[in-house]
């Protein structure tokens, strides 16, 4: 049986952020939470091979307590079980740190096939969790991939890069990361949000992974940036606008 | 040993890292290498253009990807130790920069877009977060530093004559389980946007495929180029697939950026963000576009993009 796993991460969305009045600091109190946009993919990804060739999908995320709550939202989506993995020092890892967790978590539950991540994550967006995953668990890795199938034991995924397309096949197991244009994530309704609330949810704590947790890279600060822009507005009619192309010749980016 | 090391997929990627890492090797009175499977003419302009040592890839059989290098650089930067590794924020860069430093147990600054040495000889790197809506600083306490580099952050090096350098070539390689079957080029059927000088760009204000004869008529008057925003692209398809603007597509730092019709959410702003003058015609006054524009027009984009077409063809014939 085809054994997937998805790893997604619980990301704070981006589109809520407010910039302060001093323009540096950003305003995250009001801020809602979101599965990350690419994992989106990936779940859906993991869905749609096992739709097609049979297996389970368990849907992995590592985050802090209250990060429990996007498990109903991830397994809304199709995955069969979710493996949260929790502690309150998992806020804000670094990629290094969350494979690490990713990696110890993985190998208690046994054996597996595949191992979906999104291309990055939508806060962030180190791209890094992917490859270092699979460094960890000693797998072949495929990234940046848009079209994926399963020929026997092998993978064969399609690589948009940018020079090119690169078609790869790689044998199981072995870990995939998923563009966007992979797939369209489908939209749980109301039947599947009930029947996530039944699905089981495997917890683990730090205390029971075996890991070495040191931070490899730190953040000194997060700031806005900044845009320095006139702002100025003008109307539609033809008088406007001829201002504005007087401006853009002075500016001399019109001749 | 010690040394900066820069690796890139293409030539003139390389001497961009060459540029910052001579910054870097200078300040730290260390030798700057550089990594590439080119042939060794290639190398020996490497090091005209700044390098102290060439290190020579192995070359890969057909079927191998790019990142199977990845053995190589674990094994040759265990031995060299060196302090700082700058690799190219391609796709294929990201991918063996991420890899390298699992190998090496060491932090890795993803998408950095500025870097410097603080007192202590540290890298404070930057990178953006949040869609491109705020700068992250990063320090990586392990050793070595690592950080990628995307295409046209730094300027190419210029050469300097009579300079010497050594040139090694590294041969093993552990190859990848993963084979390559076949690789084709993108059709690219936009035009690349990251040195045009003007940019008219298109957003879901457009109602229909015909109006974008509108806009490509706005960018012939400027002698500009056209490009879009991610869901003219990827949702309805009105335009390439590479011609879009933003975090996950295209960045671009023209002299002057036009938005028709586009809302300007943050996932495209950030692909803006280097244009020295941006002008936003949108027909709704709190779009979020004119918080980052210079020059906005609040009107229709159907009534006002032919008025401004008109009013710059005057202004060309005079
Ligand atoms: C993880 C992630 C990454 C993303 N990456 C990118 C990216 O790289 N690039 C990108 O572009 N997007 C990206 N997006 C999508 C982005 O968030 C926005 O959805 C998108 O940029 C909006 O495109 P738009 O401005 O064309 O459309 P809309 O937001 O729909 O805006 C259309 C605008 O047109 C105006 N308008 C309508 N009719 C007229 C008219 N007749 N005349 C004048 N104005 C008119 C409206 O007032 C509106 O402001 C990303 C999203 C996510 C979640």
């Amino acid at each position: 049986m085809l054994k997937i796993i998805t790893c997604f991460k619980w990301v704070l969305d981006e589109s809520d952020i407010k910039v302060a009045a001093n323009g540096r600091d950003l305003i995250l109190d009001r801020v809602g939470y979101k599965i990350s946009d690419y994992d989106r993919n990936a779940i859906e990804e993991a869905v749609r091979l096992q739709e097609q060739y049979g297996g389970k999908v368990t849907a992995v995320t590592v985050g802090p307590p209250n990060a429990r709550l996007s498990l109903k939202d991830a397994l809304s989506r199709g995955p069969e079980e979710g493996l949260f993995i929790h502690d309150s020092a998992f806020k804000d890892l670094e990629p290094a740190q969350t494979a690490a967790v990713l990696a110890a978590a993985i190998e208690s539950q046994g054996s597996y096939d595949l191992i979906i991540c999104g291309e990055g994550s939508s806060d962030l967006y180190a791209q890094q969790v992917g490859p270092r995953l699979a460094e960890k668990l000693g797998l072949p890795a495929v990234t940046y991939v848009n079209k994926l199938s399963l020929e026997g034991n092998q993978l064969i995924a399609e690589r948009r890069l940018e020079d090119g397309i690169e078609v790869v096949a790689v044998p199981l197991p072995a870990l995939v990361t998923v563009l966007p244009e992979i797939n369209t994530p489908r939209l749980p309704g109301l039947k599947q949000v009930l029947a996530a609330a039944k699905k089981p949810v495997i917890s683990l704590t730090k205390s029971e992974l075996s890991l070495d947790f040191a931070p490899s890279l730190q953040t000194i600060g997060i700031q806005a940036a900044a845009t320095d822009r006139r702002r100025l507005k003008f109307g539609p009619e033809a008088e406007e606008i001829q201002k504005v192309v007087e401006a853009l010749i002075r500016e001399g980016v019109v001749s | 040993m010690a040394g900066i090391w820069v690796l890139a997929e293409n030539f003139e990627h390389t001497l961009e890292l060459l540029n910052i890492g001579q910054q870097l090797a200078a300040q730290l009175g260390t030798r700057l290498v550089a990594l590439t499977n080119r042939e060794k003419a290639k190398a020996t302009e490497l090091i005209a253009y700044g390098a102290d040592e060439v290190l020579l890839l192995p070359v890969l059989p057909d079927d191998q990807p790019w990142e199977a290098w990845v053995s190589t650089l674990a094994e040759e930067a265990r031995q060299a130790d060196p302090d700082v590794i700058l690799i190219g924020g391609t796709s294929r860069g990201q991918d063996l920069a991420a890899r390298l430093a699992a190998r090496l147990n060491t932090g890795l600054c993803s998408g950095c877009t500025s870097l410097k040495l603080d007192q202590e000889n540290r890298l404070i790197m930057e990178r953006l977060v949040y869609g491109g809506l705020a700068i992250q600083t990063v320090v990586c306490p392990t050793r070595p530093q690592m950080a990628t580099i995307p295409p046209h952050t730094y300027t190419p090096v210029e050469p300097q004559p009579g300079r010497e350098g050594v040139i090694r070539e590294l041969t093993t390689f552990t190859p990848s389980p993963v084979k390559v079957l076949s690789r084709r080029p993108i059709d690219r059927k936009s035009a690349d946007l990251s040195e045009a000088r003007v940019i008219v760009c298109v957003g879901r204000g457009l109602e229909k495929p015909e109006d974008l004869s509108l806009a490509r008529e706005l960018a012939e008057v400027l002698g500009g180029e056209l490009g879009c925003t991610r869901p003219l692209a990827e949702d309805l398809g009105w335009m390439p697939a590479d011609s879009y603007i933003g975090i996950s597509g295209q960045r671009v730092k023209p002299d002057l950026y036009i938005g028709l019709g586009v809302s300007g959410q943050i996932h495209h702003l950030s692909g803006i963000r280097d244009s020295r003058i941006v002008c936003a015609i949108n027909n709704d006054e709190n779009a979020p576009i004119f918080e980052a524009a210079d020059y906005g027009i609040v009107g229709d984009l159907k009534t006002v993009v032919p008025e401004m077409i008109n009013i710059l063809r005057k202004v060309g014939q005079k």
